[in-house]
């Protein structure tokens, strides 16, 4: 007991899991009716794990060997199950962004769920979340990691579904929940797969070289596929995408630090974690280079025509996870990573000053929020612009770089039509970003005089509450300044910095590609001849394909019916009422008739006649115990 | 923290007994039944603790308490099921109101 308090990391690895657990039952159990006290009990739990986040990246910024505590849970023959703590540069970068941005989001809540009667829940559910998150950074072992990665999976359902009186909020909830779970069937699969043929599920053990030695190639491909089916569904990748844009039912903050920021980059942190071991799969590799760029492409699309604020940015996260993915497909473990880190500030930096609109305005159109006049806020614009050319790719912005990583590995990549594919979301992510922002900026059909004239709901609100400023001002900050550290997170994360040969030909094009969208951004909405309708409406056939969001939902429906309950169902039905019903049945009738002629036995003083039989049995075991 | 097999025997003896008096005292199957998980888990932190301290090989004792795990599971499935059938019929899940089978 004694090594938990010497050992210092030990501890504050232990203090990362049992806070918020603790903050979690506490709140649920005790306080939930008492909002001030939840509040409370929630930052605290949760500012502690950021200071040991931020202590934890500082001591070991020079670490060469990761650090490893390891208890095993299950020992047999030659299956080796353990639990514990794994640091290494890939899990501490990821603390520290869970730690960060879920405090940033806790802060922010404060002020955008302010009265709401469940806010104690909410707080709790947040809780909930920081655990799972922070377990499967630090996880030491894949059964942890899948253990934390289900409580990701239940916290983002309960606070998709936390305004659940609102019918498509439980919908949604639902939804994600079992999307999600459809690609975790496969993530569990693989480990079965890993488990049985290999037996060791440590991380470090993994990602050794021995898995290849021991394994054939075909059994690691199938392996590495199917867990990347769980990164498919947790990270919304094509074909189970179609869970994110709706889980933006949530509250926005949720929709920050859930859906763009963590939990669906628990996905690509998954393939990070033991990336040695999917590299070892050119196949695996390959899938998820093309899913990521048909995820790319498809969700940028989708993104050009949507009206809501929120769907907007739901579609680029997806949009951008797909970006991720192939940059670690590409060959890039940094590159990938790296846009992970910089996604998670600006992506959160979006969320939070579209809820900032949202709250104030009350509606998720932003050609409503143009009209009503969004760009009075000054504080949420500037920071949102400052996100959104980030997001965009332009210098001197974090997003600049960590894009122009991943074009990279993708230019180096044999195969040159993915780089023209990356180029060409380069473009689409631009365009509908700043679609947003320049009809936000110049609204062409404002009515000021109208908006005095009208009663607002929304009046009494003053400007921007200061709890829901601050986390933008410091999102702003990391928006800007991340870029910069790109070549020390290299040498921290890779132990040694890249040898940068000045491409101009890739850097000239990324440039090129994101200032064309812009362009082509401002030409459609900015300027003042501007026609605000996008170029894509004057082919109508393709508008209405991507309105109807490539028909994803529909063919989910399609296979619902046709295949689930179409025919595993019916069967299923079919062999329950007449195989197992009526054997049961028959078995039923049987033991009616036997009971009605030995129920002159039964006096229905069921506990009176267990005591007796406790006692007679305890009296028999103390006699033969006693008595020899 | 005394770390010896006569530990977790007395716990699994409190838990046990705080198992057997539900299962004799409460009134709602609901909670019968969560005293038969008790007992069913003190059993199980007996197969681990004789396991830890006294079997020479490293694996029966965790194969009991999987085996009991699935059982638990089991019963537990049975058993709710069993619970929701008397509620349809009785509109209670008292123990005492179940009186039907008397002879």
């Amino acid at each position: 007991m004694s090594a938990w308090f010497s050992d210092l990391t030990l501890l504050g690895c232990f203090l990362c899991m049992v806070l918020p657990i603790a903050s979690f039952g506490l709140i649920m159990i005790f306080t939930r009716n008492n909002h001030k006290l939840s509040l409370a009990i929630s930052l605290l739990c949760s500012t502690i794990p950021l200071m040991i986040a931020w202590s934890l990246l500082y001591r070991y910024w020079d670490i060469a060997e990761p650090i490893v505590y390891n208890y095993d849970w299950i020992l047999s023959d030659f299956i080796k199950i353990p639990f514990g703590f794994l640091l290494d540069p890939t899990s501490l970068l990821m603390l520290t962004i869970v730690a960060t941005i879920s405090w940033l989001v806790q802060i922010y809540s404060i002020g955008y769920m302010e009265g709401d009667p469940g806010f104690g829940n909410y707080y709790a559910f947040l809780s909930l979340f920081a655990l799972s998150m922070l377990g499967v950074s630090i996880s030491s072992g894949l059964l942890q990691l899948y253990i934390c990665w289900e409580l990701v999976g239940v916290s983002s359902y309960l606070l998709i579904g936390f305004w659940y009186e609102k019918f498509s909020a439980s919908e949604a909830g639902k939804k994600a929940f079992v999307v999600t779970r459809f690609g975790d069937v496969g993530f569990f699969m693989g480990l079965a797969i890993l488990t049985i043929f290999y037996g060791n599920l440590e991380i470090a053990n993994i990602n050794s070289a021995a898995v290849a030695q021991s394994m054939p190639p075909w059994l690691i491909s199938t392996g590495a596929l199917l867990i990347f089916c769980g990164v498919m569904g947790k990270s919304a990748q094509f074909p189970l995408h179609v869970w994110l844009p709706d889980a933006m039912e949530g509250p926005t903050p949720v929709s920050a630090l859930l859906h763009s920021a963590t939990m669906v980059a628990a996905g690509v942190f998954l393939i990070a974690r033991i990336y040695p071991f999917f590299s070892a799969s050119p196949e695996a590799m390959a899938v998820a280079l093309a899913l990521g760029t048909i995820t790319l492409l498809l969700s940028s699309t989708i993104g050009m025509v949507a009206t809501d604020i929120k769907q907007v940015w739901a579609y680029s996260t997806v949009s951008q996870l797909g970006f991720m993915i192939m940059g670690l497909a590409a060959g890039s473990y940094f590159a990938g990573y790296f846009h992970l880190t910089t996604h998670a500030g600006f992506k959160a930096l979006l969320f939070l000053c579209s809820g900032v609109f949202i709250h104030h305005f009350g509606t998720n159109d932003f050609f409503v929020m143009a009209a009503k006049g969004g760009r009075k806020l000054i504080i949420p614009m500037v920071t949102i612009t400052i996100a959104a050319l980030a997001l965009s790719g332009i210098f001197p912005f974090s997003g600049f770089f960590s894009k122009e990583a991943i074009l990279g590995a993708l230019y180096h990549h044999p195969n040159k039509i993915w780089f023209l594919m990356g180029l060409f979301g380069a473009f689409l992510t631009a365009y509908y970003t700043f679609r947003v922002i320049f009809v936000m900026l110049f609204p062409k059909n404002s009515a000021p005089e109208e908006k005095h004239g009208h009663d607002e709901p929304h009046e009494e609100h003053h400007g921007v509450p200061w709890v829901m400023s601050i986390p933008l001002l410091i999102l702003a900050t990391f928006t800007i300044i991340l870029g910069f550290c790109q070549g020390y997170l290299e040498r921290f994360l890779l132990g040694h910095t890249l040898h940068h040969e000045h491409n101009y030909l890739l850097l000239v094009s990324a440039v090129i590609a994101a200032l064309s969208g812009i362009g082509l951004a401002w030409l459609d909405w900015g300027s003042k001849k501007a026609k605000c309708v996008g170029f894509i409406s004057y082919v109508p056939a393709l508008e209405n394909f991507f309105k109807e969001k490539w028909y994803m939902d529909h063919f989910w429906r399609w296979f619902l019916n046709a295949f689930i309950y179409g025919t595993f169902s019916r069967l299923f039905t079919y062999n329950d009422r007449r195989v197992v019903d009526g054997g049961v049945d028959t078995v039923a009738f049987s033991t009616i008739g036997s009971g009605r002629l030995l129920s002159f036995l039964q006096t229905a003083l069921l506990q009176l006649n267990l005591l007796f039989m406790v006692v007679v049995v305890a009296g028999v075991g103390l006699y033969l115990l006693m008595g020899r | 923290m005394i770390n010896n097999v006569e530990t977790y025997l007395y716990i699994a003896l409190f838990l046990f007994a705080i198992g057997l008096y539900g299962v004799l005292a409460r009134r709602s199957l609901i909670a019968v039944l969560i005293s038969v998980e008790l007992m069913l888990n003190a059993a199980m932190i007996n197969f681990m603790a004789f396991n830890r301290f006294l079997a020479p090989h490293p694996a029966v004792g965790q194969i009991y308490a999987l085996f009991i795990m699935a059982v638990a599971a089991a019963e537990a499935a049975i058993g709710l099921s069993i619970i929701v059938a008397i509620y349809r019929k009785m509109k209670s899940i008292n123990v005492e109101h179940a009186t039907e089978l008397r002879g």
